[in-house]
């Protein structure tokens, strides 16, 4: 028994299992966050039937989708059409492996994490190319073209603002990246004099399009191709696309939070006397107002269970600030709290632009991509490796 | 110049998310939870039918006229009536409405010169039959007592 | 297919090696077609080369129903044409029985039934933009429309006792007097709409992505317009200035002073930007209209039973998606000899093939939203 726990394969292998048994449901909860700020955003509720306020929501959708007759189009290309979604699915969460969590919780540090990762993106673009031309469906098909074109041309400005993150941290490690951040006190975003602001907003763009979200959601815009390339899908099937989807956003998102705007650090890493304020105070405040926020809410249900749900959950937020006083736990988790806080960020504001923002058409998206995105990322890198050239010797 | 500078810095795209983001407001919200808030109808809400009767002596206004199944686009209102032979008048005997064919136009309604067709603010008259959307004299006097779901 | 100043992108010659080519069924069920319009395409890779319209997925046989009803029974039935602006469906089908009659309007019915038919062309007008910012792409317009929609609705299910297939107008005038608050909702709703369009200009007008979808889309130039027979919108945005209120005036429409938006390229965005104003001018024209709401009978001097003599009457009127006229033959009995309708959805939509050669798979589906059809009115 000893001899296990000391194995040092042990905490990645537990990490992995928590990270594919924990993610469909954190996916699903991002989807029911996605449902309710949309809804914010647009001057409705969204889910309120399930549980309150809808925090049922997810569970009821995963059990409807698994219950699901699966289909699969008579004229298919069987295989590849039961391919599609899992390699969709598969290189997406194998992402995960290096994404820094917090100081402590992650799976693997390895030195090319952030190649690994475009990697990863790059192969999840074949699942969607394979499904839909497997599907034999005109829109699939479509659907799948312009994922592939998409993926490709995006994937080069995407390159560029991650080199110039790099070259900034000067490490593709991720934690390492995140360490080159402590020692120079200051964000990603914010280095070079300002001017790493160019890549940041370059990539965030880059990353919208390269997970095929509104604006660019172009792959699977509902009003010309009615779903793109799962039109065909159902089920299951559909689910691990959607699945795949939300991993590959969580992992955009936390290659940005890591390279632009320190990862687990909290901001101003290196002010002293904002430890408290920050590190203790602010995330306890923060789960004490949802705590409260929800207890309050809990009188206001109308069905008993609804009460009940709502009186637990402002419990449990209230427990979990409480917990942030503590100073061994905090310790422990400030890290995650704060990773996971930016990346919460990062999804709210890819949510906001698809709230927001009308779809690019096909010519105009290649436009912006290979006339505007490139040159200036390729501009904002040599700017940066000028500035930093001069700057730092 | 001003309008490159504008362009690079994405000003109407930041103007259409600041106009989304002040949406957020709870107060902005309008969504009616229907079952549980109910819609306020107007009065004059052209809805579920209902013959009328004497508020004191509980018997129907109708007069077998006829007129409104004359009016009726649809031909959906069935008026049957015999003679009394005491009061020289005729008396109603059945009256059936099929809601299934009928567009709320207000014709009938208008047509009736006694004020005894009338349409109500009620608006819920799902049924789980075809048949259960033809109404006949009993369920045009009493309506028909849905069930309230609060949820 | 008639003669055009402009000859559209000639296809590429059809021979059988040509393996480009992909025939696309757009609709019956499709997201944004809106409704059951059927358009097949011929694509070249997303270039489209040609469409095709399938229509009568929607056909209910209206005009055949009018010929088998009596006049005021027919009246609910043209409601149900154009859905969005059942209001002004019901205006002209009164007015043309009223002209085959040669009944008197009193001027207090007029004047309601120019507040209404402006405020149904303002809904109209909304839901026409929260659909096609939704085609576009933009998800949230079509939430903020539909609120602001709302508030018609209200005022129309205040009046008449329905939202959307309303039945407001009878014969001769109007069956309903105006509710207590009438005016009062009316000037509320020209209020909020100044307010609310500006909200719409922020989110769209100005957004270079919107711009770029809209602008050079679509082009339909007024010598085009006039070939296909184009109405409405549509033509004022080619830079026509035809509008029936303004060329042949009706429902004292003369009385009132407003303006007739027209813009210069007859593309997307120009289109857009004319029923923006229209809304304003509606409004303009709504509080008039409250303003100098006289008092007076409702409803002419009109038989309880419609017995038109012999003869025939054509009336069109400027509905919110253009000229919709109602030729009514009457031959002497309760019910009309033959009833036609010219929906402008209908004319409209035979431009489409026009309007979208050469563009891409994505200015199809811009080009049916702003060509603003309901398939209620397109299939009959």
């Amino acid at each position: 028994m000893e001899e296990l726990l000391a194995n040092p394969y042990l905490p990645p292998l537990v990490m992995t299992a928590a990270i594919i048994l924990v993610f469909p449901l954190v996916a699903g909860y991002i989807v029911l966050a996605e449902r309710k700020v949309l809804a914010d955003l647009q001057v409705r509720l969204g889910p309120m039937r399930v549980g309150p306020h809808g925090v049922l929501q997810p569970l009821a959708d995963a059990l409807k989708l698994l219950i699901k007759e699966d289909i699969i189009p008579a004229k298919s290309d069987r295989w590849i059409f039961w391919l599609a979604p899992v390699l969709s699915t598969f290189t997406a969460l194998s992402a995960f492996a290096v994404l820094p969590l917090s100081d402590r919780f992650f799976v693997a540090d390895v030195n090319i994490g952030v190649l690994f990762i475009l990697a990863m993106s790059s192969i999840g673009a074949l699942g969607l190319i394979l499904g839909g031309w497997s599907a034999n469906s005109k829109y699939s098909l479509m659907g799948s073209l312009r994922a592939a074109a998409q993926m490709v041309s995006y994937e080069v400005p995407l390159g560029f603002a991650t080199v110039t993150g790099i070259m900034c941290a000067g490490t593709l490690s991720m934690q390492g990246i995140i360490h080159a951040q402590l020692d120079r006190g200051v964000w990603g975003a914010f280095d070079n004099y300002g001017l790493m602001l160019v890549p940041t907003v370059l990539f965030i763009i880059a990353a919208t399009a390269e997970t095929n979200r509104a604006p660019f959601d172009l792959p699977e815009a509902e009003s010309e191709l009615v779903a793109g390339f799962h039109t065909e899908y159902s089920g299951f099937r559909w689910s691990l696309f959607f699945l795949a989807e939300y991993a590959a956003i969580v992992v955009i998102s936390s290659l940005c939070v890591t390279l632009f705007f320190g990862g687990w650090l909290r901001p101003f890493p290196n002010v002293a006397w904002l430890e408290t304020a920050l590190n203790t105070a602010f995330p306890a405040a923060l789960f004490a107002v949802i705590g409260l926020g929800c207890l309050r809410s809990s009188p206001r249900q109308v069905i008993l269970g609804f009460k009940l749900v709502m009186l637990a959950l402002g419990l449990a937020f209230l427990a979990v600030g409480a917990l942030f006083v503590v100073p061994a736990v905090n310790e422990a988790v400030i890290g995650l709290f704060w990773f996971l806080f930016k990346l919460a960020v990062m999804v709210y504001l890819f949510i906001w632009y698809r709230g927001t923002f009308p779809r690019f058409r096909y010519d105009q998206l290649m436009d912006v991509g290979w006339r505007w995105l490139i040159p200036i990322s390729m501009g904002g890198l040599i700017l940066n490796a000028i500035v930093q050239l001069v700057a730092r010797g | 110049m001003a309008n490159l500078i504008k362009t690079f810095l994405l000003t109407d795209l930041l103007k259409g998310l600041w106009t989304t983001f002040k949406n957020q407001k709870p107060s902005k919200v309008v969504t009616e939870q229907y079952p549980l808030t109910r819609p306020p109808v107007a009065e004059r809400y052209r809805g579920a039918p209902r013959l009328n009767t004497h508020p004191e002596t509980a018997q129907t206004l109708c007069i077998s006229c006829n007129l409104c199944a004359l009016a009726c686009p649809e031909q959906l209102i069935v008026v049957t009536s015999e003679r009394n032979p005491k009061t020289k008048r005729k008396d109603l005997t059945t009256f059936t409405y099929d809601l299934s064919r009928c567009m709320f136009c207000g014709l009938c309604e208008d047509a009736c010169p006694v004020d005894a067709l009338e349409l109500t603010q009620d608006f819920e008259m799902a049924t789980y039959t075809r048949e259960g959307q033809i109404w006949d004299r009993q369920m045009l006097e009493e309506g028909p007592l849905p069930q309230r779901y609060t949820h | 297919m008639p003669a055009t100043t402009q000859e559209p992108a000639a296809a590429p010659a059809d021979t059988f090696l040509d393996s480009n080519e992909l025939v696309l069924n757009m609709g019956p069920q499709h997201p944004s077609t809106h409704g059951v319009l059927r358009v097949i395409l011929k694509l070249d890779g997303e270039t489209v080369l040609g469409t095709d319209c399938v229509i009568g997925y929607l056909h209910r046989g209206v005009e055949k129903i009018g010929e088998n009803r009596t006049y005021q029974q027919f009246a609910p039935y043209v409601d149900r044409m154009d859905y969005v602006a059942a209001v002004s469906n019901g205006l002209g089908y009164c007015m043309a029985v009223e002209k085959l009659l040669d009944a008197e309007v009193p001027a207090r019915a007029q004047c309601v039934r120019v507040i209404l038919t402006e405020l149904n062309r303002v809904a109209s007008h909304l839901l026409w933009l929260g659909t096609h910012a939704l085609d576009i792409g933009a998800i949230t317009p079509v939430f903020l429309c539909f609120r602001e929609r709302e508030e018609v609705l209200k005022i129309f299910e205040n009046y008449c006792g329905a939202r959307l297939t309303t039945h407001a107008f009878r014969i001769g005038g109007l069956q309903y007097e105006t509710y207590d608050t009438f005016e009062k909702e009316c000037l509320a709703f020209c209020d909020l709409m100044g307010e609310k369009v500006r909200e719409y200009h922020d989110l769209l007008t100005g957004n270079r992505i919107w711009v770029k979808r809209t602008k050079g889309v679509g082009i339909l130039n007024a010598d085009d317009c006039k070939t296909y027979g184009v109405t409405g919108p549509l033509l004022r945005a080619a830079g026509v200035a035809w509008d029936l209120r303004k060329a042949q005036p009706y429902c004292g429409y003369e009385n009132y002073d407003f303006e007739v938006p027209t813009a210069e390229s007859g593309d997307t965005f120009d289109r857009y930007i004319v029923r923006m104003q229209e809304m304003r001018q509606s409004c303009r024209i709504i509080r008039q209209a409250v303003d100098a709401l006289p008092s007076g009978p409702i409803k002419g001097r009109v038989a309880k039973v419609i017995k038109p003599p012999k003869g025939e009457a054509y009336v069109s009127i400027e509905a919110p998606k253009g000229e919709l006229g109602y030729y009514v033959v009457s031959d002497g009995s309760l019910k009309p000899y033959r009833v036609r309708v010219r929906p402008p959805s209908f004319v409209n939509l035979a431009a489409l093939d026009r309007m979208c050669r050469g563009s891409l798979v994505a200015d199809v589906v811009a080009i049916i939203g702003t060509i603003d059809i309901v398939l209620g009115e397109v299939d009959r």
